[in-house]
């Protein structure tokens, strides 16, 4: 179809509407910075035993630099309190404090059809500090209607337990990932990623008698997601699948689903549910403890690595203030049970375990 | 499990014969209820829960740092 000057003066004038300037898949720089702060309240549960609990303000900020620059970072701090288990659902008796503080930045750079991020980050904790670095390509479509994304990761972790064991230990890592997110129409959007990673060294938890894991480990991720927009009811449909492989023998499915409804007065409301399963680590030996250890062998008795069913259902309410800013409240409560392993059996003699959280967020757009 | 991935795959072949919409036409998927992630902080926050809790990790990108949570 020939473009006529009428069809142009159409599309410009289509493209000046507020909000119709395609943002939907970052395929362009955005043109609006952000601020943000959270406060994150943690705190988890065994039958009869309260375990850790987590006070985590973090920040975030996202700041256009230029038409074609966009740098953007964040920072955490994790202050940690309780006791964790030794084996199974047997709890150290010391209560345990630590703290974690991280931070990462990124920067990107937009060329048209392409764009590229540079980006490093940090973790450090009393006895673990880790750094890496990543760099992003996204390929835009013509219409701006599909985005490729290829990135790459590399990791170093360093361990130093307070206990002595496996001093000075590190493991190094690689991730990998290449995806797409397609517009589908005018209501519907999908995006497909293929992880792989890859890592090499000390993968065991020091703090626990015996534990012994492999010296490498891979997983292989899928992920997809998609987000319908129901016109008549204002709201979102948002739905996601994983399926993960590991290396260490277990696999594990993870579906999503949020119902974001905007209301009346600037508010909207997004009720979510998550359904996780996994299969047991190769390693993982079933209680008392330490049945199944052999000198030599690897052997785990976290049940974090036990087969075992887990459901997230949350809430989360936000509203937009006033002149750019934007207030949330989230609260969820989690809970793992071995009888909610659907794809087999879950994994006997251990307890469930539970968990809530509470978080509010204050955002500004400028 | 294979079904299910099977058929969230033929889902995704299928959408893709789905007519991509217009310039004029991403008012919508501007939402920020439409975006994958639009809330970085909030979805970093929640993928550090899971990951400290459960055995898999990763999927949801590259380049998002470790922890000694797991």
């Amino acid at each position: 179809m020939a473009v006529t000057e009428r069809n142009l003066q159409l599309l410009a004038a289509a493209l000046a509407l507020p909000g119709v300037m395609p943002s939907a898949h970052a395929q362009s720089a955005p043109d609006k910075g952000i601020f943000e702060l959270q406060y994150l309240s943690y705190r988890d549960w065994q039958p009869g035993r309260n375990r850790m609990s987590v006070d985590a303000p973090a920040c975030y900020a996202l700041i256009p630099l230029s038409d074609t620059w966009v740098v953007e970072g964040g920072m955490v701090y994790d202050a940690m309190s309780g006791a964790s288990p030794l084996y199974f659902n047997v709890l150290s008796g010391a209560s345990i404090g630590d703290y974690r503080t991280a931070g990462d930045l990124k920067v990107t750079k937009y060329m048209g059809d392409w764009a590229y991020s540079v980006g490093g980050f940090v973790s450090s904790e009393q006895d673990f500090l880790s750094r890496g670095g990543s760099l992003n390509l996204q390929f835009f479509s013509d219409d701006r209607n599909r985005t490729w994304l290829v990135g790459v990761a590399g990791t170093n972790d360093r361990i130093n337990a307070t206990n002595g064991v496996a001093p000075n230990s590190e493991r190094n890592s690689w991730e990998f990932v290449v995806g797409v997110t397609q517009a589908l129409t005018p209501n519907d959007i999908v995006q497909s990623n293929l992880t792989f990673y890859s890592g090499h060294g000390y993968y065991s938890d020091p703090y626990k008698p015996l534990d012994t894991r492999p010296s490498t480990r891979d997983t292989y991720a899928w992920l997809t997601r998609y987000n319908h927009y129901f016109v008549d009811a204002d709201a979102t449909l948002k739905i996601g699948y994983r399926l993960l492989f590991d290396s260490f023998g277990d696999t594990s499915n993870t579906f999503e689903a949020s119902w974001a409804q905007a209301l009346p007065w600037g508010f909207v409301v997004t009720p979510a549910l998550r359904f996780y399963t996994q299969t047991s680590a190769d390693f993982y030996m079933n209680p008392p403890f330490p049945s199944g250890f052999v000198e030599g062998q690897n052997y785990s008795a976290d049940t974090r690595l036990a087969s075992f069913g887990a459901i997230t259902a949350g809430a989360m309410v936000s509203k937009t203030v006033w002149d750019g800013w934007n207030v949330s409240l989230r609260a969820d409560y989690y809970r793992q049970d071995p009888d909610w392993q659907v794809f087999g059996s879950g994994s006997p003699g251990i307890q469930t375990f539970s968990a809530r959280w509470f978080q509010v967020n204050l955002s500004k757009n400028f | 499990m294979r079904v299910v991935a099977i058929a969230v795959f033929t889902c995704v072949l299928a959408s893709c014969a789905i007519e991509p919409p217009k310039p004029w036409e991403k008012g919508n998927l501007a939402k920020p209820e439409m975006q994958f992630d639009y809330d970085r902080l909030d979805t970093k926050t929640q993928q550090h829960i899971y990951t400290s809790k459960e055995g898999a990790t990763g999927g949801y990108g590259v380049g998002g740092g470790g922890c000694g949570c797991n």
